[in-house]
């Protein structure tokens, strides 16, 4: 027996072809959007792991550093160095900024960090890392940066040293890391119109600008221009000892909030991209219903042009379940073809994205089988067409 | 014979099936979870680390000053501005001498009653020693006629007792005379101290110096101890400099500098650390040195900011690598080396590290050993590696 | 009876609805045609000769009668035959009015598929197309596609699908009507060819005056019955 399907297909292939290329440009957006929700829990995962973290400490009550803001003292991690089953404990601050290079520029996340400790990204894709203790910047290559680029954050400018891959933050803005101290300085200091504001104010208080005793006035200035505050503590847990038990300590100083991994993740994930995903969600079943409907659509114009045919097939002898078949057959190799273009199509578009896009080899088994599916399924419009012809309509005319 | 027509048609249509398979297996391949992870490499290299420290800083001056009153007062007069050169001893600032004239004089007033009360006080002692002279000789007289029995004992013991109070009325006024000096001491001392009060109104430049403020117009109110002028001596002028504590080691002092300024970026000048302060900043964790200018440049103003590299002899022959070759495991720092076609990941200990990037490797490493430098993704040990010539989106 | 004794039909009455709106398609029909022979069905249009040849086919049910069909009875007051489907891939044989051939099948292909739908496997179906095809004189395009066969060449193929599985009866429905006399006749002298080399009976429905002079023996069917009558069964060059 050979296959009518087959055949069909052959004869008209032009047809078909470009009818698997529009679908499979649909189906190309659909695993792209997934992609792109696979790309933002990727980029969690990333974040959290890159930090070289076990525990986050942040303030009491928050589920900072990246859910909300934190804002704790930056001598607390000194004290948390003296708890047993602490190896390392480094301050860190994020704060999401424009970051100016010539006349752009780029929204991003400015993070300080402190060299050799959790926070550092844990390796580079070009340049070298940050010797210097101030006035230079790690960039990550979604900011365009290159190395030897010069930046301006807030007040100071920055020389770009070293390029970093996947270091994003949780809303998918690339990171910039400068030092510790640049960052506190950054995050807090306000611009200039608003210090000298600010000075003006104190300067004609008379409680604070008392004549008989000089240098008042400085020192609260000084006091007002600085910051002793960082966004959060990480804190690598010694070899031997289960972080949650040292989070448990950490959590019973009054003021401090400690998480683990898993509770990071679920913050991140759970909490974050909880929204995107049910956006993202409600697209992929969009994006289903239509491609149902342009397959089903398809292969019910294709089966009503060959009604004649159908009904000669039948009255000369050929079965129903034959007919049937040929029918969904042909719906199914739309699907294949259609399948086959849209990886391969977002294969090719998704290094563009601005957000990292990551195809999973499981989305794309699942994402074959949907396909069929719909496929089998759309096709019963047009099966149901062809069994509703009688053969006798062959005879007579 | 005929040329069956189907089959170029079936031909073509499977070749297009391959080509799409092809291409879909590439997809599958080249990007996602399957693909090996781009990394690029180099050798362990022998050569020389300029070990360097840096620091940002402040201009400022060593030596200050605040120029006002000792006591409060009005201004008077102003007569250098912001921006003057002055010498040393010249005037400054005057403050309104109010009632110190009358001060003065009502000192020398008084200084010259107490002199006057000197002179008086010496008078009567004078005359307190002659009467004593008289009594004492008249006491003689009678006690010998007393003894002759020429006159009574009671008119003797009357000469005897007008001699004792005639003793007793020289040290009277003695020490009346005592404390006549001592009261004209007090009155010279009183004059003396008005005097200077008078000429502390005179506001002088201790030192050579350049005026970086004025605080107080004529006319103006000032407590003591509140500034009228500020001064500083710009041949003073150094940067105080704020380095990591934890980046700091070999800081000593006749550190040969780099100094580059905000305001001149271009042209770095030189100097030495010729202070390291004693007391660091326990909540910056930073250290204070004083790194002096060979040359003060010209027009540099107090306040600046300013980016201190200080340069100490490195070390020549040792075995380097980039910096950015560098991973953590834990605390464990150490490189992923290529060996045999192998990833491992090898402990080592770092010893300099130049402002350049390039670290010595003390140990964990030879020379020639191959390294990853650059990779797309973190390493594990079972991580596919493909070498490249740089990452993708990293060139220029 | 004969296993290959053609078609025989008897008293074959089919009624349309109930009651007072139901319509007597046919009347007690009676035909007999023998393996080999070409007869002609004549009537005007709704005297229901469509109706007769849909129950011969197959896909209608009659009201009552008898149907004998190459010495099998296919229905006596009701089908005899339990696949009715396979009633008409094997035994009987379809010619349109128009060729109707598969668009995307070629011209073997197109003849082939019977056999390959009665189970014979590829090769072998080939073989017999091929075969057909030959007596039909248009093997030089066997390997052509539908679109690429001209008018003539697809009716020749269509007749070939109708042989290829041997049946005993071919029903015909107007296959010259869109030709002219030449093209015809060729029709009607190859129907009478194949007819007597593979001994089918052929009942060709039409109303062309061209071919009606070329039977031997006609039914006239007039309000759903039928008056058999001679021919002039003119010879055909």
């Amino acid at each position: 027996m050979i296959s009518l399907a087959g055949r069909d297909i052959l004869h008209s292939w032009g047809k078909f072809v470009l009818t698997g290329l529009g679908l499979g440009l649909l189906i190309g957006v659909t695993f792209s959007m997934a992609g792109v929700y696979r790309g933002m829990v990727d980029d969690a995962e990333v974040l959290l792991s890159n930090s070289g973290a076990d525990l986050w400490v942040v303030q009491q009550d928050t589920l900072g550093p990246y859910a909300e803001s934190s804002s704790i003292p930056d001598d607390v991690y000194r004290d948390l160095l003296g708890l047993s089953g602490v190896a390392q404990a480094a301050n860190v601050t994020y704060l999401n900024m424009q970051v100016r290079k010539g006349d752009t520029d780029v929204r991003a996340t400015v993070v300080g960090f402190e060299p050799g400790k959790p926070g550092e990204p844990r390796y580079l894709a070009a340049g070298r890392r940050i010797t210097r203790s101030h006035y230079e910047a790690m960039a990550d290559v979604m900011t365009r940066f290159h190395v030897g680029d010069r930046i301006r954050i807030r007040r100071h400018d920055y020389t770009v040293v070293g390029l970093t891959r996947r270091m994003v933050s949780s809303g998918g803005d690339p990171m910039v890391f400068i030092p510790l101290k640049d960052a506190q300085e950054a995050q807090f200091l306000k611009d200039n119109d608003a210090i000298v504001n600010g000075r003006t104010r104190i300067a004609v208080n008379p409680s604070l600008n008392r004549p008989g005793v000089p240098g008042i006035l400085d020192a609260i200035n000084a006091l007002q221009a600085s910051n002793h505050n960082v966004n959060a503590v990480l804190v690598r847990v010694a070899d031997g000892h289960s972080p949650e038990a040292v989070a448990q300590d950490i959590r019973r100083w009054k003021h401090l909030q400690a998480f683990s991994r898993e509770q990071m993740d679920e913050i991140l994930i759970a909490k974050m991209i909880g929204a995107h995903s049910e956006q993202i969600g409600i697209f992929l079943v969009i994006l289903a219903i239509v491609s149902a409907a342009m397959v089903a659509f398809i292969i019910y114009t294709m089966t009503l042009g060959k009604i004649r045919e159908i009904a000669v097939l039948k009255l000369i002898g050929t079965r129903s379940r034959t007919i049937a078949g040929m029918i969904l057959q042909q719906a199914l190799g739309l699907g294949l073809i259609g399948f086959v273009v849209g990886k391969i199509a977002a294969s090719l578009w998704a290094p563009f994205f601005p957000k990292y896009v990551l195809l999973e080899t499981g989305d794309a088994v699942r994402g074959f089988a949907i396909v069929m599916t719909i496929c089998a399924i759309a096709s019963t419009l047009a099966i149901r067409a062809a069994l509703k012809v009688d053969p006798a309509t062959a005879i007579g005319g | 014979m005929n040329i069956p027509k189907t089959l170029p048609r079936q031909v073509w249509f499977g070749l297009f099936g391959i080509a799409l398979l092809l291409a879909f297996a590439w997809g599958v391949t080249k990007s996602g979870p399957l693909a090996p992870i781009q990394v690029t490499v180099t050798r362990v290299a022998k050569g020389d680390v300029a070990s360097t420290l840096f620091g940002i800083g402040t201009v400022e001056a060593r030596r200050a000053y605040l120029i006002g009153p000792t006591v409060a007062g009005r201004v008077r007069s102003v007569l250098v501005d912001v921006g003057d050169s002055v010498k040393a001893g010249q005037l400054l600032a005057e403050m309104d001498p109010v009632d110190l004239d009358a001060r003065v004089t009502s000192a020398d007033a008084a200084t010259a009653r107490a002199g006057s009360a000197v002179t008086m006080a010496q008078a009567q002692l004078d005359d307190a020693k002659s009467r004593q002279a008289l009594a004492a000789s008249e006491a003689r007289r009678f006690v010998d006629l007393g003894r002759k029995g020429f006159v009574s004992q009671s008119v003797v013991d009357g000469k005897l007792q007008q001699q004792q109070s005639a003793d007793a009325q020289i040290s009277a006024a003695d020490s009346a005379l005592a404390s006549a000096r001592q009261d004209l001491a007090r009155q010279d001392a009183d004059r003396v101290g008005a005097k200077q009060q008078r000429r502390n109104i005179r506001l002088e430049a201790p030192t050579d110096g350049v005026v970086t403020s004025r605080d107080a117009e004529p006319g103006s109110t000032v407590v003591a101890g509140q500034a009228v002028l500020k001064l500083i001596d710009p041949a003073s002028l150094w940067v105080k400099t704020r380095l990591d504590q934890s980046r700091s080691a070999g800081l000593r002092l006749g550190l040969p500098a780099e100094i580059t300024l905000r305001s001149n970026a271009r042209k770095p000048f030189a100097g030495k650390v010729v202070r390291i302060e004693p007391i660091s900043d326990s909540v910056t964790e930073e250290r204070i040195a004083d790194v002096a200018f060979d040359r003060i440049p010209q027009g540099v103003s107090a306040n600046e900011m300013a980016d201190v590299t200080l340069l100490q002899s490195g070390v020549t022959g040792a075995l380097i690598v980039p910096n950015a070759s560098l991973r953590y495991r834990g605390a464990q720092v150490g490189v992923w080396l290529r060996a045999d076609g192998q990833l491992r990941f090898v402990p080592v200990k770092t010893g300099a590290e130049g402002m350049d990037g390039k670290v010595q490797i003390v140990e964990g490493l030879k020379a020639d050993d191959e390294l990853v430098v650059y990779s797309e993704r973190d390493l594990k040990d079972d991580s596919r590696i493909k070498v490249v010539d740089s990452l993708a989106g990293t060139a220029k | 009876m004969d296993k290959n004794v053609g078609i025989q039909i008897q008293g074959l009455s089919k009624r349309y609805g109930e009651g007072e709106a139901a319509v007597d398609a046919l009347r007690d029909v009676n035909m007999n045609v023998a393996p080999g022979e070409v007869v002609g069905l004549i009537g005007p249009s709704g005297s229901g000769k469509t109706t007769l040849l849909k129950c011969l086919g197959a896909v209608i049910e009659p009201t009552h009668g008898r149907i004998t069909l190459g010495g099998e009875v296919t229905y006596d007051n009701g089908w005899k035959i339990s696949d009715l489907r396979v009633l008409r891939r094997d035994r009987i044989g379809f010619i349109f009015q128009a060729p109707y051939l598969i668009p995307f099948l070629d011209a073997t292909d197109n003849v082939a598929l019977l056999p390959m739908l009665a189970g014979r496997s590829n090769g072998e179906a080939r073989a017999r197309a091929l075969e057909l095809l030959q007596a039909l004189d248009v093997a030089h395009r066997a390997k052509a596609e539908t679109s690429e066969l001209s008018g003539g060449e697809q009716q020749r193929v269509s007749i070939a699908r109708a042989l290829v599985n041997r049946p005993p009866v071919i029903l015909a429905d107007e296959p010259t009507a869109p030709l002219d006399s030449d093209r015809a006749l060729a029709v009607v002298r190859i129907l009478n060819q194949m007819a007597s080399q593979y001994q089918t009976a052929i009942i060709v429905v039409t109303h062309d005056e061209k071919i009606i002079p070329t039977f031997r023996r006609i039914y006239n069917i007039r309000d759903g019955r039928t008056f058999e009558e001679a021919g002039e069964g003119r010879a055909l060059e």
